[in-house]
């Protein structure tokens, strides 16, 4: 497995406001991490960075085995795509143009080729948004946008996908969907970072927990080993237990 | 029809359809005025038939064309950086600098030095103090924040506002005339030097402008968005800024501070012809000069032999224009 991914001893700070302290992991091929965390621990603000987004003040990001800063920002496109917590709703675009501008930092001409809207529709039928494809954005409803946002990290094809709550307005059933479209794209070879705060899709379909605390990483685990341990659940309410499916997944139960 | 030959198909036929109605504009519309012209006896050259077309409308109608379509231009760049539909440079308190520049010098009595509109000089000199004065204001955590650009730049059009009151009402009867009428917006004859430097300034700037069509689409999506996928968003905007308020001061040093155009049209073209920048921006730039030019021409024969400012009959036409976009607008929208 190669290593894709790198965060080394990286911190970050709103004014005075420490939001990352020293945070430090490395990720590779294959993986699908969940990150996961309170409200206001960082978790957005880790995707900032390590998309590029914003800079660290120490530390540094290795992506695919260069540091981030050597990467021009096109050609870190092509390794990154980054799928924001919140995008503006009244966008005048198309789905369609939405998801073609994934396509961007791989062409240079003037217009989307045939290839290029392959990989739009190959995306936009993973995320089952291809129908509406015709539709502007802003007359979507709030689980329709989310999979044309999602569609649009995946016609982007890079090897690091990051997604701030992917799952964020979608129903269960698309909830589901848009996990195991990521965990495919984890298993064919890329590495998958997605923010959430779902822990049973976490436990269900990622394969590494990495639970930010006080603006470190307060447990790194294998989903595998999620039970062996569970003082990690404490970090997220008194009122939570962890118990086994009778598939023999783990599950959290809310009292 | 495939996709790509749709999108293709689409974006021809717009630009086709846009510049054959700028053509149009610009061989028709210096024909049109208070006193007819005879077509032969400008042909042979004859006066005052060939004068009046030749110096007085045909650069009246090619001023209308540039300046319209800069600031059609200028507009639609604004909105995209912005991501709102009702922003302009006239929302940052630039078009206001540059007034306050131009008025300066007016205010001065230094309209010209040798050979050289100061105008031109003045408002370029004010859009860019408070260019620099609003993205300093905006300026946090080594980012550009929109909705600081839009604060600030309220509060710097009513200080410039004010100080452009004070210089009127200091610069005594004749000069104080001058402002007035200079702020009221007009397309007037201008000469064909001008018109050159302008049209060779709009040129280069809206060709950086157009050659970046797709970064545009993507800040107008989001910075994040645009960030990850591939624009380096900082020098981006701040490209954006300036080339924005070189299009809006060159228009406004020869027109007057003329409002609407880069409103109206880049919304018309957004719902009508295409939200994509790499249609938008040329069919706005080519519909912008055509509006203003036909908005001059209007001016000139509704009420013979006296004349409409231009600025007047856009604002006529744009006031409830925008009052239409505002009622149009969802709460959503409005946050």
């Amino acid at each position: 497995m190669s290593r894709l991914l790198e965060v080394e001893d990286v911190s970050f700070a709103y004014g005075s406001q420490s939001v990352l302290h020293s945070v430090s992991f490395c990720a590779g091929e294959g993986e699908f991490l969940a990150l996961l965390g309170t409200n206001g621990s960082g978790k957005s603000t880790l995707l900032d960075i390590v998309s590029g987004f914003r800079k660290a003040e120490a530390g540094a990001v290795v992506i695919s085995g260069r540091s981030q800063h050597d990467w021009k920002r096109r050609e870190l496109a092509r390794q990154v795509s980054h799928l924001p917590q919140s995008i503006h709703a009244n966008l005048p675009f198309t789905a369609e143009q939405l998801v073609g501008m994934g396509r961007y930092p791989h062409t240079d001409s003037w217009f989307e080729s045939e290839e290029d809207h392959r990989y739009i529709r190959a995306a936009m039928e993973r995320t089952s948004c291809w129908p509406y494809r015709h539709r502007s954005f802003h007359s979507l409803s709030g689980g329709e946008r989310q999979r044309v946002l999602v569609a649009a990290c995946l016609a982007q094809n890079a090897s690091v996908l990051l997604l701030d709550e992917p799952s964020t307005f979608l129903d269960i059933e698309q909830q589901l969907h848009c996990f195991s479209v990521l965990r495919e794209e984890a298993r064919s070879g890329k590495l998958c970072v997605a923010a959430t705060h779902d822990l049973n899709l976490a436990l269900t379909y990622c394969t590494r927990l990495l639970i930010l605390a006080n603006g470190v990483i307060a447990y790194d685990i294998r989903t595998a080993d999620a039970q062996d341990n569970q003082n990690w659940l404490g970090l997220f309410s008194k009122r939570l237990e962890i118990g086994t499916t009778q598939a023999g997944s783990a599950w959290v139960w809310y009292q | 029809m495939s996709t790509t030959q749709q999108l293709s198909f689409t974006a021809r036929y717009s630009l086709v359809f846009s510049a054959a109605i700028y053509l149009a504009a610009a061989l028709l519309l210096p024909w049109v005025g208070a006193g007819a012209i005879s077509v032969s006896r400008v042909l042979r050259h004859q006066e005052p038939d060939y004068e009046i077309l030749l110096q007085l409308r045909l650069s009246r109608t090619l001023l209308a064309l540039i300046a319209g379509g800069a600031l059609s231009l200028a507009g639609t760049l604004f909105q995209a950086m912005l991501r709102d539909a009702l922003a302009t440079p006239y929302t940052l308190g630039i078009s206001t600098g540059a007034s306050l520049g131009a008025v300066t010098v007016i205010a001065l009595g230094w309209e010209t030095f040798f050979g050289i509109p100061m105008t031109w000089i003045g408002a370029l000199i004010g859009a860019f103090v408070v260019l620099v004065i609003v993205i300093g204001g905006a300026f946090r955590q080594r980012q550009i924040s929109a909705f600081g650009l839009l604060l600030t730049g309220m509060a710097i059009n009513s200080i410039c506002a004010a100080f452009i009151l004070i210089l009127s009402g200091f610069a005594g009867l004749a000069r104080s005339f001058s402002i007035a009428r200079w702020l009221i917006g007009s397309i007037d004859a201008t000469s064909y030097f001008s018109l050159a430097v302008l049209a060779i300034v709009v040129s280069l700037v809206g060709a950086m402008i157009l050659s970046q069509a797709r970064n545009w689409n993507l800040l107008a999506v989001g910075e994040r968005w645009a960030a990850s996928r591939g624009v380096r968003v900082g020098t981006m905007l701040a490209q954006g800024y300036v080339l924005g308020s070189i299009l809006m001061a060159g228009a406004i040093a020869l027109t007057g501070p003329i409002g609407f155009v880069e409103l109206i049209v880049p919304h018309v073209v957004r719902s009508r012809i295409s939200s994509d920048h790499r249609i938008l921006l040329p069919c706005a730039f080519l519909l912008g000069g055509a509006l203003l030019a036909l908005c001059d021409t209007i001016g000139r024969i509704v009420i013979p032999p006296a004349e409409l400012p231009a600025g007047a009959v856009l604002a006529l036409i744009g006031g409830p224009y925008l009052v239409w976009i505002i009622r149009q607008r969802t709460p959503a929208e409005e946050i």
